[in-house]
């Protein structure tokens, strides 16, 4: 009888020394591996002001997954909490970079607040040193009620020749309407880019898209929020004017700003 | 009598110990919330890989507890919830690299036009 346990005892011992040494070399790399990585969280001060949690858990698994692997037939089982620990590393690492990010995003934004009181002011200057406004027909600049709402025409003059930069002659317009939209903050807006029909279709597309964009730029630029403001590029279509004279051609060529009524409803786009 | 008889039961008593770990409920409901948590901010097993893993744990994790592996079911429960944290972090973490370079775009776009204006 006890012949018979000691043989058992000894194909035991045999049994679990064999599987200790085949998962010992794979527990003991994860375990370098997971304390490598703890080590490298828990030395940066980020990580520790920002995810201190993170590193704690990541240092308790590491610590179980290291006892364990003092028994014999536990490398399974060191393999998972180093897996654990490792995880918790990363994650650490991850919320940190969130937060970091954050952090100077915040910073960032007061930067763009302070830069667009700037901005602000250096237009409404270059306004006043025009020293006087500039005529109506000249900018043609026109709010009409039409039955797609209110809608204002910036007119080719604003722009040059085949360029999407909205020239400073436009500065007084481009304040009008922002000042328009602070007085009415429920208000939203689609701006509207049209050409004539000289060149292929696919780039006055491009450029009557990109005429809106530069517009809707510069009012989130002055304070309006982004998503007060809809783009639309048109290209050739809608012509206000026959294509046929120069005249009409430069009518063609326009942005419109189309307003909604004071409940923010807007007309459907076209 | 010898004593090792005792240790030789004690030893398989261990094991059989080890074996019978009772059923983790509920550590695979907190996996299933943390899943849940991380496709909600938009963790998908597509664009994030760690999400996949998770996905893919947990599905083995269910099948575990059907066949009654619990030692099983709640170590791939417990690696797939740490998966999916990951996952969630790393989304979050390219959102607010994303917000970040839209901050960082309108300053230059406004630096710009106070280049302009003077």
């Amino acid at each position: 009888m006890i012949r018979l346990t000691r043989v058992l005892g000894g194909v035991l011992l045999i049994a679990c020394t064999g599987l200790y040494g085949c998962a010992g070399q794979r527990s003991e790399a994860a375990l370098e591996q997971a304390s490598e990585d703890f080590q490298k969280v828990k030395e940066d001060s980020n990580v520790l002001r920002i995810a201190p949690k993170d590193v704690i858990r990541a240092g308790e698994s590491l610590a179980r997954a290291d006892r364990l692997s003092s028994y014999w037939g536990s490398g399974s089982d060191v393999v998972h909490y180093a897996y654990l620990s490792q995880r918790y590393s990363e994650i650490a690492r991850e919320h940190t970079n969130q937060a970091l990010n954050q952090e100077q995003a915040a910073k960032l934004e007061l930067e763009r607040q302070r830069l667009q009181l700037a901005l602000r002011e250096a237009k409404l200057l270059s306004v006043q040193q025009q020293g006087k406004w500039l005529e109506e027909q000249i900018i043609n600049l026109a709010t009409t009620q039409t039955d797609r709402g209110l809608v204002m025409t910036l007119g080719d003059v604003l722009f040059d020749t085949g360029e999407a930069e909205l020239k400073s002659s436009a500065n007084r317009t481009v304040l009008k309407v922002v000042q328009f939209l602070q007085l009415n903050p429920k208000r939203v807006v689609r701006i509207e880019g049209y050409t004539d029909n000289t060149g292929d279709k696919q780039s006055n597309l491009k450029l009557s898209r990109d005429r809106a964009q530069a517009v809707a730029d510069i009012l989130v630029d002055l304070g309006v929020e982004e998503k007060r403001v809809q783009v639309e590029g048109y290209g050739d279509e809608y012509p206000v004017e026959a294509n046929a004279s120069e005249r009409g051609r430069a009518q063609n060529r326009r942005v419109e700003i189309v307003f909604s009524d004071e409940k923010g409803q807007l007309g459907a786009a076209r | 009598m010898s004593i090792r008889p005792l240790f030789a039961a004690l030893a398989v008593l261990a094991l059989a110990g080890c074996a019978a770990d009772p059923a983790p409920n509920e550590q695979m409901r907190l996996t299933e919330q943390t899943l849940a948590q991380a496709k909600a901010v938009g963790a998908t097993a597509e664009d994030v890989p760690e999400m996949k893993l998770a996905e893919d744990k947990f599905a083995r994790a269910q099948r575990n507890m059907q066949e009654e592996s619990f030692k099983h079911a709640r170590m791939r429960a417990e690696q797939a919830e740490l998966d999916a944290r990951l996952a969630e972090a790393r989304v979050l973490t390219l959102k607010s690299q994303e917000q970040l370079n839209l901050v960082q775009t309108r300053i230059t776009r406004l630096r710009k036009q106070l280049g302009d204006a003077q």
